[in-house]
């Protein structure tokens, strides 16, 4: 089996920094009330600025196979590879732009490029592990020379007040409930992508992928996060079964919506993989030298880190690395956006490690990819 | 797996804890708190059945610790501490019950459920072998409930049922006053207990038989 490396990073975020105060002008008012959770989920997750797909310079919303393409398009130009070198393409989004066919078939076509092979990711933010796995296995199999590996997703088009007022989700009082409006605070814009091939780069380093692992805890949690479906009397209904798609609105089968306490009761189970791969020797903490987590949320973090320290298997708060603060959190885009960034401003020396990990409330699954530079 | 370390025995119960954790989760009576669906008659069954396991927590805690010979006595006074801390408890559960409108009769004279005497069986064997040190994995799954469960469960019930919080005290108790317990839990693990051929072994595993045995006391509610 051959080793494979990622040897260019990319990412799109569309439009300027948003700051907190001006989020509102972007994902709208509901019924023309600001939110009132809002600084509440800003405190928690302590976003300061984010990018929106509406809204921008150009008039009209990017797509999520449009960012998709310009962050493949960006990484492609900062590796030694043509565009036209790439003979795979997995991509991962949370929603596509259409309901069917998947975001591959759409980014191939953005992208312009000849008949590929391709590969479709969609569940939350670890399909963009599954999308990197599928490409590096691909490569590692011999199958293709030149892959890329991308994460897109566009959720503040949910956000906006139609989608939500006049539904039975609306509180009495015309507000949303926390369940609901928190989304709408945490998530944002944006695409990352990572180009694979089966040898370093030869001018400018690279990152070779010691492994992938990703797992899920499906078989003990119910959905946590979700669009398309709403929980009544402890049954999911999906939007589908409904009389037709506006009853199913009405019905808040269409919104996303997340289960804070059933978030809270993943965090061990996620500290546990984590543990059972420092006991398999699999992760060596003192060989780790940055650490990518994609936590949603600031207070996740220290949540995590308290566990972490039982444990003794905490890795230094200085090899922490994160965007989260800047980029906002962008879902199955924030591990390539997050890497991206990483490579750009750290001084990384050949021979360090750096581990990632992108856990899932979605239903319950957490990923792992560890990295050294070459 | 040979676990000499506390460390190492640590991250071995909190991969138990996870499981337990989510497994617990996932049982019907748990997941129905957990869905808002909980009835007044679903924590007094739960109150009923649990007592039988509480009224049992001193004593098998006073029989690991005449288990404990003298090499070992500072353990052993910080296992007599824990059970006077414990030996009570049930009388807290029992008030509870009393202010559902249960009979003190009725829950004093109730019988254990099949998971429950399977659990206290296994407690109190254990609790007979000479320096029964593994029953500390037993106490990290039991205070594991208190610290990350109990309160959670208290405040889920006392909302649902519309209850004033002394109606939940046993719950909303432990999730307050178990605070040092996992300081004393690490301290016994560092104290020179892991120098016994296979005891960090034989803790990981006293836990995952305990945290299988919770769950079936749980599973096997009104099963007597």
């Amino acid at each position: 089996m051959r080793d494979v490396y990622i040897n260019g990073l990319g990412a799109f975020l569309p439009g300027p920094p948003v700051p907190s105060n001006s989020m509102e002008d972007f994902i709208g008012c509901i019924n023309g009330q600001p939110s009132r959770n809002r600084a509440f989920v800003l405190r928690q997750n302590k976003i300061k600025t984010r990018h929106y797909a509406f809204g921008n310079e150009r008039g009209k919303p990017y797509s999520v196979s449009e960012m998709a393409a310009l962050a493949i398009q960006n990484a492609a130009g900062q590796s030694e590879i043509s565009l036209q070198d790439i003979t795979f393409l997995a991509t991962s989004t949370t929603v596509g732009d259409l309901i069917l066919p998947g975001t591959a078939s759409h980014t191939h076509a953005a992208l312009g490029l000849p008949p590929i092979e391709i590969a479709n990711f969609q569940s939350v933010c670890a399909s963009a592990l599954m999308a990197i796995k599928s490409a590096y296995l691909q490569i590692k199999a011999g199958e293709h020379e030149c892959a890329a590996a991308c994460g897109s997703d566009f959720p503040s088009r949910y956000f906006r007040p139609g989608f939500y007022e006049g539904t039975s989700v609306m509180k009495e009082d015309g507000t949303l409930p926390m369940d609901v409006d928190f989304l709408r605070f945490t998530l944002s814009d944006g695409a990352g992508a990572f180009i694979l091939e089966n040898k370093p780069n030869e001018r400018q380093i690279s990152f070779k992928i010691n492994w992938i692992e990703l797992r899920s805890f499906a078989d003990r949690f119910d959905t946590c996060m979700m669009a398309g479906g709403i929980k009544k009397d402890g049954e999911t209904l999906f939007w589908g079964d409904f009389d037709s798609p506006g009853e199913a609105a009405q019905a808040g089968a269409i919104m996303l919506t997340q289960d804070f306490a059933l978030l809270k009761r993943m965090i061990p189970v996620w500290v546990s993989h984590y543990l059972q791969l420092i006991d398999s020797k699999k992760i060596v903490i003192d060989q780790i030298d940055h650490l990518c987590s994609h936590y949603s949320s600031h207070s996740l973090r220290e949540e995590t880190i308290k566990l972490l320290k039982k444990a003794d298997a905490m890795i230094d708060e200085d090899k922490w690395f994160s965007n989260l603060y800047t980029k906002g959190n962008t879902g199955t885009a924030s591990i390539f956006i997050m890497l991206e960034e990483l490579i750009r401003v750290k001084d990384l020396k050949k021979g360090e490690n750096i581990l990632c990990h992108v856990p899932e409330s979605g239903r319950c699954l957490n990923g792992f990819m560890l990295l050294e530079v070459v | 797996m040979d676990y000499t370390k506390s460390e190492e025995v640590l991250r071995a119960l909190l991969q138990v804890w996870a499981d337990f954790s989510s497994k617990l989760d996932a049982l019907p009576l748990i997941d129905k708190l957990n869905r808002g669906k909980f009835r007044v008659e679903d924590y007094k069954t739960l109150l009923l059945n649990h007592r039988q396991q509480v009224v049992e927590g001193g004593r098998w805690i006073a029989r690991a610790a005449s288990s404990i010979d003298d090499r070992y006595f500072e353990l052993r006074s910080k296992f007599m501490k824990h059970c006077v801390t414990e030996h009570r408890d049930f009388r807290m559960l029992e008030q509870n019950y009393v202010s559902l409108g249960g009979a003190l009769e009725d829950i004093q004279s109730g019988d254990k459920n099949i998971g429950t005497e399977a659990l206290n069986a296994f407690m109190f064997h254990r609790a007979s072998q000479p320096n029964p040190f593994d029953l500390l994995g037993a106490m990290f799954i039991i205070e594991g409930l208190g610290q990350n469960k109990a309160g959670e469960w208290g405040r889920a019930i006392r909302d649902q049922l519309n209850l004033q919080d002394e109606q939940v005290s046993f719950l909303l108790y432990h999730a307050d006053h178990d605070d040092g317990h996992m300081e004393e839990f690490e301290e016994a693990l560092k104290s020179g207990i892991l120098d016994i051929p296979g005891m960090g072994e034989s803790i990981v595993k006293t836990a995952k038989i305990v945290a299988r045995l919770y769950l079936l006391q749980i599973d096997e509610i009104g099963n007597f």
